[in-house]
């Protein structure tokens, strides 16, 4: 769920960890890439995506969260 | 037992939490030459309420709404953030907004971004404009990096879990580090200490999605810790009965609402308020901040959903919409409805009212920012008798700041706060749930407060026996708790503490409910169906005095 780390792209800076608002992160080892270790507890803030310089990381929206929309009337 | 640090942290000011208010607090102490330490669950720099932007600042400017205020005070009253307020503390906020407007500007959070100071969202036709439009993306490094600049000490990942308070004065706080796996105490001393932990999220379920407990509008880390540490340490809350309820797009949480340029309309396209016909970016929808109810009230009668339709939207209102929404950190659901194909230009998006959750309601702060406890100050979302977001945590911060400051410099020597009885008792609570192998999670702990919460002091319905009822078993729930909540590491201990802090808020919020025996907004008495003139200008506050709460009645300033 939430945050997905593309591991190719991650320089394993620990920023996302860093800067969660939740804690949703755990680095286990420093310079490695952090594993999603509470990955209910996101906010889908988005501060990892913004504030990842590799642009590894990327949110998914659950689909409790799912967004209803329809088209409007003409 | 859980591990302690044998040396204490000193420090002049201790700010507990680093969100706006206490940022803005942490910076105007140190102005003041003071020596001030920020204690943040997170990061200060993406946490709280304002982690990732915010887009509306309340605020006077004499030279833009006329120099006679009254107008102003009379549109802050009437706005969705105006209902619980002492006067003398809106005239304050309103005389000093603009100041704090113009630091930002200087430090470079964008609060013109167009040129001009503008006012936009949450407008009336005919009526003053209040809420200056500013593109608040960067708030939260901005503020850090000017509290670093006044050699503010930051503590990042500390979140503070009690005052401690001896013959009715602050002398520190006590902190648990989630750093490492392993928590470890933090004891701190200090002259003066500013709580500005936000609102209260996670107290009742949330409405559109039961299962997914960080799905809130307002930051989930926020549960309330500022009000129930204020409370045990025998300050004052106000307002407490009365719920707030937010409200957004369905069913992902989010707050900006004013932010979106439409109409709210049902399904077959018919407008449901009387303000507006043609949105514009100065003056959008109002019906739902006048109508709290307005989703849920169209859901129940069939007539729903609501939504709302941005397609009668001028192109550049909508791209000034989504520029705002960026802006006031909603990046995440316009990624979303990018890849999803959701286009305002041609979509309807349904709208929700969220769960209730505390903000402005909480403790009770004089004119500068200080509780009934000498050394005890508070700013921002969890306050109860002032509230205007993030202007108010902006303004307030700043004045309780100062005022924490002045008292500090007026103290000549640290107590010795590591050797209060509370430490004792606090470290034995928390050594007793690491030490269990098994039994309850922080989960289960919270849900089972949720579930009485909403179905014994909801919005639906109270009364006198379903009130006591839901007393009695929040407090069989917390006997369950203190006996059977487990944690594995830092982290989940932290869960669990923020449970027992939204319980203390919980409890709060029963009795002062089972006082105000009328209905008055969104505390609805079945057995009190009618609103009392006679309570209208008083104010309940709540107060622990000996381990048992006191509830009195004042008179609204």
């Amino acid at each position: 769920m939430p945050p997905i780390i593309n591991a190719e792209k991650c320089n394993a800076c620990g920023v996302c960890a860093d800067i969660c608002p939740t804690d949703v992160f755990h680095v286990k080892k420093k310079k490695t890439t952090p594993a999603i270790r509470y990955p209910e507890e996101c906010w889908h803030c988005n501060a990892c995506v913004l504030d990842c310089k590799q642009e590894a990381l990327s949110l998914r929206i659950p689909l409790p969260l799912m967004m209803l929309y329809v088209e409007a009337k003409k | 037992m859980i591990q302690i640090n044998k040396t204490p942290m000193e420090t002049d000011v201790l700010v507990v939490g680093g969100g706006i208010a206490g940022l803005m607090a942490a910076i105007s102490a140190a102005e003041q030459g003071v020596d001030v330490t920020v204690a943040e669950k997170a990061n200060t720099k993406r946490s709280g309420s304002g982690a990732t932007g915010n887009d509306h600042f309340l605020c006077y400017i004499p030279k833009i709404h006329g120099k006679n205020m009254d107008p102003i005070i009379k549109e802050v009253r009437n706005s969705l953030i105006g209902g619980y307020h002492d006067s003398p503390h809106t005239v304050k906020f309103l005389e000093q907004s603009f100041e704090r407007v113009k630091s930002w500007n200087t430090w470079g959070i964008a609060m013109r971004p167009m040129g001009d100071w503008e006012f936009m969202g949450h407008a009336f036709p005919g009526r003053p404009r209040i809420w200056l439009k500013y593109a608040g993306h960067n708030q939260k490094p901005v503020l850090t990096k000017q509290a670093k600049k006044r050699r503010v000490r930051i503590v990042n990942h500390l979140p503070i879990t009690d005052v401690i308070v001896r013959d009715g004065e602050i002398v520190g706080a006590i902190g648990l580090s989630i750093k490492n796996s392993e928590p470890v105490l933090q004891i701190i001393r200090a002259k003066s200490v500013i709580v500005t932990t936000g609102s209260a999220s996670r107290l009742y379920p949330p409405a559109g999605s039961p299962g997914c407990l960080f799905n809130t509008a307002f930051c989930p880390s926020c549960t309330g810790a500022g009000q129930a540490m204020a409370y045990r340490a025998g300050a004052k809350l106000v307002n407490m009965e009365f719920p707030n309820r937010h409200a957004g797009p369905k069913f992902l949480a989010r707050c900006g609402k004013s932010s979106w340029i439409g109409i709210f309309k049902d399904p077959r396209g018919k407008t449901i308020g009387p303000f507006v016909t043609q949105p514009t970016r100065e003056l959008g929808d109002i019906t739902s901040d006048v109508w709290n109810s307005v989703f849920t009230d169209l859901l129940k009668s069939g007539r729903g959903p609501t939504y709302i339709d941005c397609t009668r939207t001028a192109k550049e209102d909508i791209d000034y919409m989504i520029w705002s929404l960026e802006h006031e950190g909603n990046t995440a659901m316009l990624d979303y409805m990018d890849k999803e194909g959701i286009d305002v230009r041609k979509h309807m998006v349904e709208f929700m009212q969220y769960e209730p959750h505390l903000i402005g309601r909480g403790i009770e702060i004089d004119l500068n920012a200080e509780s009934n406890v000498k050394g005890l100050f508070a700013a921002g979302d969890l306050t109860g008798n002032f509230r205007a977001d993030i202007a108010g945590a902006a303004t307030f911060g700043w004045i309780a700041g100062e005022s924490a400051a002045i008292r500090a410099k007026k103290i000549k020597k640290f107590q010795k706060a590591e050797n209060s009885a509370l430490v004792k008792t606090r470290r034995r609570i928390y050594s007793a749930i690491i030490a269990r192998e098994s039994g309850a999670t922080w989960q289960e702990a919270n849900m089972a407060l949720q579930q009485i919460m909403r179905d014994y002091a909801g919005v639906e319905v109270r009364s006198e026996t379903l009130l006591g009822a839901g007393l009695k078993y929040l407090n069989d729930l917390k006997q369950h708790i203190l006996e059977k909540l487990t944690a594995d590491n830092a982290h989940s201990l932290m869960r669990c503490l923020e449970v027992l802090d939204l319980l203390e808020n919980g409890e709060a919020i029963f009795h002062t409910a089972l006082e105000r025996k009328e209905t008055r907004a969104m505390h609805i008495r079945s057995d009190f169906p009618f609103t009392n003139p006679l309570l209208a200008e008083k104010y309940l506050t709540i107060r622990k005095e000996k381990n048992r709460p006191i509830v009195e009645w004042r008179d609204k300033q």
